[in-house]
């Protein structure tokens, strides 16, 4: 990949650590995940048409 | 659940940040979570002020792991909420700068103070955000 094609990429270059496994299964924001759910139940989605 | 982590690097030295795509108990809908990560402690701080003077670069990083995630998930929509009422403002103004930019492949909503959800006005306070591709919406 060319320092051109980069700096055009809008997505980063990922490379996978295997460190990230520790977190497998793991909530590490259950806060704002229970915020979310809320916001959700309550407020749903935008009032558009979702494409299926 | 997937995992992002990136390093910030700055005068306070290089400090860990990581980015949760968690799902909802929304189809599709995914909760963005994002924190600073003690290696030592192995703990995370959303609420912590790093101080690390580029705060803008961060916050392009997260919205670049947006850009991963939804390539990984197209269906997907992220919705985000600040910790703290000053970093749901940053928020707002990450997408209120790049608002043109990210308009050319999301719809960007956020929650107004009714409670209900409407496409993101520049200005406008919200207290949460949601996007999704915009090929998802007729």
């Amino acid at each position: 990949m060319t320092i051109d094609q980069l700096n055009q990429s809008k997505v980063p270059i990922i490379v996978f650590d295997k460190k990230l496994e520790e977190f497998k299964g793991k909530v590490l924001f259950p806060e704002k995940l229970k915020r979310a759910n809320e916001i959700l139940a309550i407020a749903g989605l935008p009032k558009v048409v979702i494409k299926k | 659940m997937t995992y992002y982590e990136f390093i910030s690097e700055g005068p306070k030295g290089l400090i860990k940040k990581i980015v949760e795509f968690t799902e909802t108990g929304t189809e599709n809908v995914y909760n963005l979570g994002f924190a600073d990560y003690d290696d030592k402690t192995k703990t995370t701080s959303d609420v912590s002020v790093s101080n690390n003077g580029d705060s803008l670069k961060v916050l392009a990083t997260v919205a670049s792991t947006v850009y991963a995630f939804t390539q990984k998930y197209p269906k997907a929509w992220i919705l985000a909420t600040g910790s703290t009422s000053v970093r749901t403002r940053l928020y707002r103004m990450g997408i209120t700068n790049n608002l043109a930019e990210i308009s050319d492949d999301f719809k960007v909503f956020g929650l107004n103070t009714n409670g209900e959800w409407e496409q993101f006005i520049v200005g406008e306070d919200y207290e949460a955000f949601l996007l999704t591709k915009k090929e998802n919406i007729l």
